[in-house]
Formats: structure tokens, C-alpha cells, sequence
């Protein structure tokens, strides 16, 4: 159970819950003997379709029920037409919706919605135009869902999915846009962040992109980045993007300048541990690169280990972590 | 008396005896969300019977009737346990039976050659794992896969060449914060570092971990109240801070969190009237929270509960006695708390 407050009931109120129970229950394993016998018995007859749905109802957690909704319409679909299973399936994406309203979290109902759209048949005629539908109708629903709760990571793999499925695919320039909206209103949505470095990652692999070019789209990430870094130095998703943008070894011009943007950003945010954290490692990447003469290396290797001692102090929490750190910068 | 009420509040201990009863009449209960939750039944007895064993008493519950039950939840078809009688086996309830029989010593009453070939059956040409014939797709399942595995010692039953898919599609779920998702294009979540990181334990392939940066990722979950979240920006919980403490533990990086303020959140999770621990203090109680509480608060060596094994959330003797023991850090056990 998560995040449903303890009350504390009366013995008479405990009673009185329970009574007011027990009927419910009585139903319930009523339903639930009667479907999980005819399911032991094999019964795939379509009447019976309803009394899952009654048991679903109740429960859409119970897998072992939706396996056997779909053995009954597998059982089914041979013998009806590409309109009829179409229209079972619309039936089923109904429920789920339904469902996915009130429990987005719980697996078993994603689940049984891929299986309905990897179902739908070719048609109608010699087109594809259901699949195109169906899938068309998926994104709208993710979206829906993510508008819910921005953060539901089912959600986001949902979306991925989806949108590797489309019969046509998109433009990777889409998706970018989405997560730059869903981005810009809410700098902390770090599953957006996130999204957003497979998406140019696919985008450069796709495209071929060289070097300069995905230097200069980092320059534009680095500008949007910065907003949320200003913004809220203590979110944390902004500055595990900007970690992502520098990589291992990045270029020395782009090193200095990010270095001196996040100084900038210290001075007037003396206590941001995540600032001092990008600092110290930004100073050690800087002490690593080849340009850099013995003498500079000790010294900001020096400096990282001071970034690491503040830290020590800044954020008691980890300073077991920031002593090992500071450690290996000697 | 004379004690203040802070140091009356800082004196919460973790009250054994009551969680063993709540844990004891778990069954007796029967309340509709009972019935509502009998899929998750086998689960549920291995977190309480997990449970009762590091708070010592591995015979709370009666042994015979957990045996008898976990048998009656074999599903012929599957080959392999459901999680509840007339239930589809799943590889989810499969790990539990695997478990609760190994805690039982009735290991030998399981039809391990059946439970081997549905699980060797779920390995994808990918080297992703399903859950059952339906096909979902979790790295959950790739963990629960090598633990049942090794646990029936038929790790070796993997083909080499399935063994090195598998690894690579572990690799294909790692995020450049380190972290790991539950398939490849997925945000890294403490869960699924979890059982990435045990998964990668239990095929030697910690080497394939970047430790500094996941375990930094892991002690940035912590929050200020001691409670540790899953997912940058979330909301703190007695379970995932059992996920990420396991996780930094198999790092070998358990000092890198506030060991003090993460006893007290979960000893403040605890319903001190009727037992059990709860994902964060003030909210109701359940086997699940209870389990990682009692688990979270043996890795950081709170007095008087047995040692718990990381990689596979089983008693660590037990695990030894199996000669399945991975590299993992624990912090020393505490003669007295606070
Ligand atoms: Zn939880």
C-alpha cells in the first residue's frame, strides 16, 4: 500500500465495516469461484466475456483473468469477421482505459492493452487504416496519462513503445519538441530530461550527425539547461542533464566555459551542494584533459579536493562519500 | 520520566514482538482487500516469512501449512507455481515458491526439473526475460531468473552464449546516470538498479557497473527526513530505500548515506499500536513494507535481527549455507540502538 494515511477505527466502527463488507465479499468469491471454474474447465464461450469484466471490475489486478480474457477471444477470433474482432478490441481498449484512469500503475492493464493493439487486424480491405487508428488513438491516451502525472515512468515506456510501433513513424524532431514542452513547464520533470537524451542519442545515431553538428545542438542544450539550473540550483534533474551534455571528455572550450558559468552560478548560490558537485567534477575532467600541463593538474586537482571538503560540510548527509572523493583527487 | 519528548521520540525502538504477531495474523484477517490481493499471496508469505527470519524467529509461522499451501498453488500447465491456488504461474510467484520452500528446508517436494524448463523457456533470442508465455518484458524478470536459477543451483543449466545475451541486455538498460531501467530506453528507477545490480552480481559482471556514479546516484535518494526515494525528485519510501540500500551495499558503498536518519525514518514507519511497518511514517501498514524495513534496518546493523543478504533478500546464512555468498559491504551489528 502506498500513501494511504492510517486511521485508527473504533471496535464498533471495525465492526460495522466489516458487516458492511461482508456481502461485498460474499459476491466477490462468489463471482471469483464461478469464473476460475469455468476457466479450469475450459469454458471459452463469449457470453461469458461479461462475467470477467464483472470480476475485472472488482479486481484489475487479477492477471490469471485477463490471461483467460484473451484465451476466450483467442479462441473466438478465428471464427469472426476482421469487423467483429475490431470491434471486441475496441470493447477491451475501452476497459482498459477505463481501468488506467483510476490504477495507471499497475501492470496487468498495459499489458492487456499491447496485447489488444498488437491484435488488430490488417484492414479494413487492403488497407492498414485500423492499425493507423489504433495506434494514432494510443498517443493521444499516453499523453492523457502523462498529463495526469507527468512523472508515471509506465507511462513514459508506454510512450516509447508506442511510438516505436506506429505503422508510419514519426519524426524524432517531435519528440523532441514534446519533451522541451513537458520540460519547460516543469524544469523538475527529470523523466523528460531523461527522454530527451535517448531521443537526440537515436537522432545523432539516425542521422549520422558529426561531431561539430552535435556540438553545436549540445550548445543549444547547454542554453536550455542553464534556465533550470538558474531557476532552481537545488533540482537535481537539471544537473544530471548537464553531467549528460559534458559526458567523459568533452572539448576544452565548452569545459572552460560551463566551468565558468557554474562559478557564476556559486557566487551568488554559496550553499548549492549540487553547484560545488558540478564543480569539483568539472575540475577534475579539466585537470584529466591532455592540454593541461603538470603543474595546472595539481593545482585543480587541489581545487576538486577542496570542492570535495566543502561538500563535507555543505551536505553531512554524504560526507562519507565526498571523503572518498576528495580522497581521489590526491 | 524525566526524559523530554524528544528523546522520548528518538527512543522508538523496533518492536519485534508486535510485527511477529502482525505478521502471524496476516491470514486471519479476511477483509476484502484480503481477497482483492490473493495474487500477490505467495508473495506475501515470503516477505513474512522473510521477515520473521531476521527478526529471528524463522518458526512463526506454522511450517507444514505454508509447505501444503505453496504446493497447492502449482499450476500443471505453467509447470511452475502461481501465486495463489487455480492461479496462472507466473515467474513472479515462481521466485517466492523457490523461496519460501528454500526457508521451509522442503526444497526437495518441488518438481525443480519443471520449474527449471519454465524459467530456462523465458529467455528471449535478446537476452530479455518474459514474465510467462504472454511475453511482458522486465528486467524484474531477468533478476528473478538468475536468483531462482542459482538458488536451484542450475545456474549452469544457461547456455554460455544466453548468458552473455543476457548481460548485454542488462547493459542495454544502463542510463547514463549510471542507473538502470526496466528495458533498454527506460529511466533509471532504484528498483530496477536493484535487481540489475543483483542480477550483475550473480554473473560475476560487476564490471559492468560504474560504481562511483551509481552509488553517488544512490546516496543522492536519500532526503533530508532519512527516507530514500526511488527516482530523482520523488517522494521518500520504506521499500525503495530497501532497494537502493541493498543496491549501494552490493557497491560496497553503504557508508555514503546518513545510516542514523535512515534507522529513524523506517523505525517511524512502524504502527506501534498494531505492528508492521508502513512506506512512511503515519501511513498504513502492510507485509511488503514490513519486509524492507526489518531488511533495511539488518544491512545498516540495527541490534538483534539475523544478518540479510542483498543480492538475494533471503537470509544470509541460509545464502551462505548454499554457497551462493556475492561481495557486498554490510555495517557491523549494533550492540545497543540509539
Ligand atoms: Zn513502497
Amino acid at each position: 500500500m502506498h500513501g494511504i494515511k492510517r486511521t485508527r477505527l473504533t471496535p464498533q466502527a471495525a465492526e460495522a465495516k466489516k458487516l458492511k463488507e461482508q456481502g461485498k465479499i460474499e459476491a466477490y468469491l462468489a463471482l471469483e469461484q464461478d469464473v476460475l471454474g469455468r476457466k479450469r474447465r475450459k469454458e471459452y464461450t463469449t457470453e461469458f466475456l461479461d462475467q470477467t469484466t464483472k470480476l475485472l471490475d472488482l479486481n484489475p489486478e487479477f492477471y490469471t483473468i485477463w490471461n483467460f480474457r484473451r484465451n476466450i477471444l483467442l479462441g473466438l477470433f478465428p471464427s469472426l469477421s476482421p469487423e467483429e474482432v475490431v470491434s471486441h478490441l475496441t470493447t477491451d481498449l475501452r476497459l482498459t482505459t477505463s481501468y488506467l484512469l483510476v490504477h495507471p500503475k499497475v501492470y496487468w492493464i498495459w499489458n492487456h492493452r499491447k496485447w489488444c493493439l498488437e491484435s488488430v487486424p490488417s484492414g479494413p480491405g487492403e488497407t492498414v487504416k485500423w492499425k493507423e487508428e489504433f495506434w494514432k488513438g494510443e498517443l493521444k491516451l499516453v499523453e492523457k496519462m502523462l498529463d495526469a502525472d507527468s512523472r508515471n515512468f509506465h507511462a513514459w515506456d508506454y510512450r516509447r513503445y508506442v511510438l516505436s510501433s506506429l505503422p508510419t513513424q514519426r519524426p524524432l524532431s517531435d519528440e523532441l519538441k514534446y519533451t522541451q514542452s513537458k520540460i519547460e513547464s516543469n524544469f523538475s520533470n527529470f523523466s523528460a530530461w531523461h527522454c530527451r537524451t535517448k531521443t537526440l542519442l537515436a537522432i545523432w545515431e539516425k542521422e549520422g550527425t558529426g561531431e561539430e553538428e552535435i556540438r553545436r545542438a549540445k550548445d543549444e542544450e547547454f542554453e536550455l539547461v542553464t534556465q533550470a539550473l538558474w531557476t532552481d540550483p537545488n533540482d537535481q534533474s537539471g544537473w544530471l542533464y548537464h553531467r549528460w551534455l559534458i559526458g567523459s571528455a568533452p572539448p576544452l572550450e565548452v569545459l572552460q566555459r560551463e566551468i565558468k558559468n557554474i562559478q557564476d552560478l556559486y557566487e551568488a548560490e554559496p550553499d548549492s551542494k549540487w553547484c560545488i558537485n558540478a564543480l569539483a567534477h568539472y575540475t577534475l575532467l579539466l585537470s584529466r584533459n591532455q592540454t593541461t600541463n603538470d603543474e595546472d593538474q595539481i593545482r585543480l586537482k587541489e581545487e576538486a579536493r577542496r570542492l570535495y571538503q566543502r561538500l563535507e560540510e555543505v551536505d553531512g548527509d554524504r560526507k562519507e562519500r565526498y571523503r572518498d572523493m576528495a580522497e581521489r583527487c590526491l | 520520566m524525566a526524559s523530554t519528548s524528544t528523546s522520548a521520540s528518538s527512543a522508538i525502538k523496533l518492536d519485534i514482538p508486535l510485527h511477529i504477531k502482525y505478521i502471524q495474523n496476516l491470514d486471519k484477517r479476511q477483509d476484502l482487500a484480503y481477497h482483492l490481493t490473493s495474487h500477490l499471496r505467495l508473495n506475501g508469505i515470503y516477505w513474512g516469512l522473510t521477515a520473521s527470519h531476521i527478526m529471528g524467529q524463522p518458526y512463526a509461522l506454522d511450517r507444514e501449512g505454508v509447505i501444503e499451501y505453496v504446493l497447492s498453488c502449482w499450476d500443471d500447465e505453467a509447470g511452475t507455481f502461481g501465486p495463489h491456488p487455480n492461479h496462472d504461474g507466473h515467474i513472479l510467484s515462481t521466485l517466492s515458491g523457490i523461496q519460501i520452500m528454500l526457508m521451509q528446508d522442503a526444497i526437495d517436494r518441488v518438481d525443480v526439473e519443471s520449474v527449471t524448463k519454465f524459467l530456462l523457456d523465458r529467455i528471449s533470442p535478446d537476452g530479455s526475460v518474459s514474465g510467462d508465455s504472454w511475453g511482458e518484458i522486465d528486467t524484474r524478470f531477468t533478476y528473478i531468473l538468475l536468483s531462482s536459477l542459482s538458488l536451484l543451483g542450475k545456474l549452469d543449466q544457461i547456455p554460455t552464449e544466453k548468458r552473455e545475451q543476457i548481460v548485454q541486455y542488462i547493459s542495454r538498460c544502463r542510463n547514463f546516470d549510471g542507473g538502470f531501467g526496466r528495458v533498454p530506453g527506460a529511466e533509471s528507477h532504484s528498483g530496477q538498479v536493484w535487481v540489475c545490480t543483483a542480477a550483475l552480481s550473480i554473473l560475476g559482471r560487476q564490471d559492468l557497473i560504474d560504481i562511483p556514479l551509481l552509488g553517488a546516484w544512490l546516496s543522492e535518494r536519500q532526503l533530508p527526513n532519512g527516507g530514500l526515494n526511488g527516482r530523482p525528485e520523488k517522494l521518500e519510501d520504506v521499500c525503495y530505500s530497501w532497494w537502493c540500500l541493498a543496491s549501494i551495499s552490493i557497491l560496497g558503498k553503504l557508508h555514503w548515506i546518513n545510516k542514523d536518519k535512515l534507522i529513524g525514518f523506517i523505525l517511524g514507519a512502524q504502527d506501534l499500536d498494531d505492528g508492521g511497518i508502513a512506506d512512511r511514517p503515519g501511513d498504513w501498514v502492510d507485509v511488503f513494507h514490513t519486509l524492507f524495513g526489518v531488511a533495511g534496518l539488518s544491512l545498516l546493523g540495527y541490534p538483534g535481527l539475523e544478518d540479510i543478504d542483498p543480492v538475494y533478500c533471503m537470509p544470509a546464512k541460509l545464502i551462505d549455507k548454499l554457497g551462493l555468498k556475492k561481495p557486498y559491504a554490510t555495517l557491523p551489528r549494533m550492540v545497543s540502538y540509539p
